[in-house]
């Protein structure tokens, strides 16, 4: 379970999170929706113990991570953005180095990782070097390592940018299947249909707050239009900022 | 801990052992310096040397048979070929006359005396002039009946000190100043690309993410350059063994033999440099945004060993440098080959400041990876 308590950050002279607060359970996939700027990425940052907040905190677990940030972080498994790879490590051995970083013994890091490529048929690539790989394999290389070590927690951010079809529904089946796990799952996105499909929850951000919670369906009703779409530009009062 | 330590070690390695183009950077410089350098040497020996035939113009040479024939015994010969050095000696018009009336007699040496490579030649040649002075004049004492040891009321008789090993001290410096530098510059690439490189390619963030400390991700970055530098180092001692044993020496009448002894030696007292070294590189290159910004600050800070070491090379170092990081190192090394004591007490502080600066680099690592303004360049 991943919360987030009254967060605030001044970056420069932008106020990127103003007193945010929401909760994101297990067994449930959270997702954070906004526009470009709304400070997804500095929320997710927060969470995962690289940016400290001014005021507020955020609990992994019930661990608060800037205070416990190395019990907190073993709980969690991360798709940060952007996610640069060692070019000049294969699939194989990056995600056994994450594996192990996460405090898996070498010997179940090796299964964990084969067990991890295979499920998201990394097979052909796993022992090629990372160096010119597609955008597609790159996601797929970075999201093996953030759930290799199977953590409680995990955090996307972005993590469909540049995927193809393939490769999409692939990712969906995987962030199904670990809810079904009871993982919580927590990703930001700005694509409506990702989250649309794939959300039991959603976070309304603009401008560093909470517009609006609750699940796709439920944001529908409340703003009475049909799609989620229509209904999140009705929330944030505009449609800056929204691919789709 | 020290499995967390090892994991990212080894990490560190792999990677930096696939990255061809910096590994071959500093192969080149190990490989490549001491053969530079034995080169050099060996063009500087033949110019400082005076041939065993020194061959020079004679003018006059009728005028004064006896004296180009002793100076052909201590050969010094008149030559007309193409090795003739640019010496001339010039035999007056009326030297057979003079020494007939046993009044002094000219002979002129006409050179450039600011030519480094004449220097030996004219001082041969000036001091061979002056014995057979003294071996004339000697015999004419003796033809009037008087004591040649008369003219000597000081007997100056000089005991040289110096061992074969120890005249080749400017040798020793440059041969030991490459040694040294090996530790800056074998793995200054890969001490780039670890820190400033893995900012720029966004790798950082992810790995900080994870449950370690900042300072074990320095410390192995560190202990992961060190490493290369180390090999660089065991690298340049061995092509240097064999590079310098190839300068003709003899002809100075030294040599500059590495021993295993004290290629041992280097290797202990080098790691203290090594990780120092490494730290230092990080700490700089993680201050850069860039690999190129990196490059630039590197270049300038290593300018600091490059300043100690060059001191002590060219033996002006003052009783404070003595004391410091890399000259005290630098020093103990040219003592070392020449047979001498060891200077302990410069060389323990030395190695002690040498680990604290690597303590110190390596917590203002740590400390400035935990700031979100280099994590994230905000």
């Amino acid at each position: 379970m991943i919360s987030v308590n009254n967060l605030e950050k001044k970056i420069g002279s932008v106020k990127a999170m103003n007193n945010l607060s929401f909760t994101a359970q297990n067994g449930k996939i959270t997702g954070l929706l906004g526009p470009n700027g709304a400070g997804k990425t500095t929320c997710l940052r927060t969470v995962f113990g690289l940016l400290k907040a001014d005021s507020g905190n955020a609990e992994i677990d019930g661990i608060d991570v800037a205070k416990d940030p190395m019990a907190a972080k073993q709980k969690l498994g991360l798709f940060p953005d952007p996610c640069g790879l060692y070019e000049r490590l294969t699939p194989r051995e990056y995600i056994q180095f994450y594996a192990e970083l996460s405090g898996m013994e070498t010997e179940a890091a090796k299964a964990a990782t084969q067990d991890v490529l295979s499920k998201l048929k990394m097979d052909d690539i796993a022992d090629r070097r990372c160096q010119g790989f597609s955008q597609g394999q790159h996601m797929k290389t970075a999201l093996a390592q953030a759930i290799v070590h199977k953590p409680t927690n995990i955090i996307l951010d972005e993590p469909t940018r540049g995927l193809d079809v393939m490769s999409t529904r692939i990712l969906r089946e995987l962030l199904l299947m670990l809810k079904e796990q009871g993982h919580c799952v927590l990703f930001s996105s700005h694509v409506m249909q990702e989250v649309a499909a794939l959300c039991d929850h959603v976070v309304v951000m603009a401008k560093g707050q909470v517009v609006a919670e609750g699940s796709p369906a439920e944001l529908c009703e409340r703003t009475g239009k049909e799609s989620l779409e229509e209904a999140f530009i009705e929330l944030i009062g505009s449609d800056e900022g929204i691919a789709a | 801990m020290m499995n967390l330590l090892s994991v990212l070690f080894k990490k560190e390695v792999l990677d930096a052992s696939r990255d061809k183009r910096s590994v071959m950077a500093g192969l080149y410089y190990a490989i490549g310096t001491p053969i530079l350098m034995c080169l050099l040497f060996s063009v500087m020996l033949k110019q400082f040397a005076s041939p065993e035939d020194l061959k020079i113009t004679i003018k006059n040479a009728e005028q004064a048979p006896n004296l180009v024939q002793y100076l052909e015994s201590k050969e010094i010969v008149h030559s007309t070929g193409e090795d003739v050095k640019e010496i001339v000696l010039e035999i007056s018009d009326q030297y057979a006359e003079k020494m007939y009336e046993g009044r002094p007699a000219t002979v002129t040496v006409i050179a450039d005396k600011s030519n480094d490579k004449l220097r030996k030649s004219i001082t041969r040649l000036e001091l061979a002039l002056g014995r057979y002075n003294a071996e004339v004049a000697s015999l004419r004492l003796l033809a009037r009946g008087v004591d040649p040891t008369l003219m000597r009321a000081v007997d100056v008789q000089v005991h040289d000190q110096a061992t074969p090993d120890s005249k080749g001290g400017m040798f020793l410096g440059i041969a030991t100043l490459s040694i040294v530098l090996t530790l800056f510059y074998a793995a200054m690439n890969l001490a780039i690309d670890t820190s400033a490189g893995e900012r720029e390619r966004n790798s950082i963030a992810l790995l900080l993410s994870h449950p370690i400390s900042t300072l074990q991700i320095v410390l192995a970055k560190s202990g992961a350059i060190a490493t290369f530098s180390m090999l660089g180092l065991a690298l340049i001692l061995v092509v240097s063994k064999f590079a310098y044993g190839m300068v003709p020496w003899e002809q100075l009448g030294f040599s500059v033999n590495l021993s295993i002894e004290f290629m041992l030696f280097c290797f202990v007292i080098g790691l203290p440099i090594a990780l120092m070294s490494a730290s230092l590189q990080v700490f700089v290159s993680f201050m850069a945004k860039s690999f190129k910004e990196a490059q630039t600050y590197v270049t300038m800070v290593l300018f600091v060993p490059m300043a100690l070491s060059m001191v002590t090379t060219y033996d002006i170092a003052t009783d404070v440098v003595q004391w410091l990081p890399i000259a005290a190192q630098q020093y103990a090394m040219i003592e070392f080959i020449k047979g001498n004591d060891i200077p302990v007490a410069q060389l323990a502080l030395s190695t002690l400041i040498t680990l604290a600066l690597f303590g110190v680099f390596s917590y203002l690592s740590s400390r400035m990876l935990k700031s979100e303004k280099v994590v994230f360049g905000l």
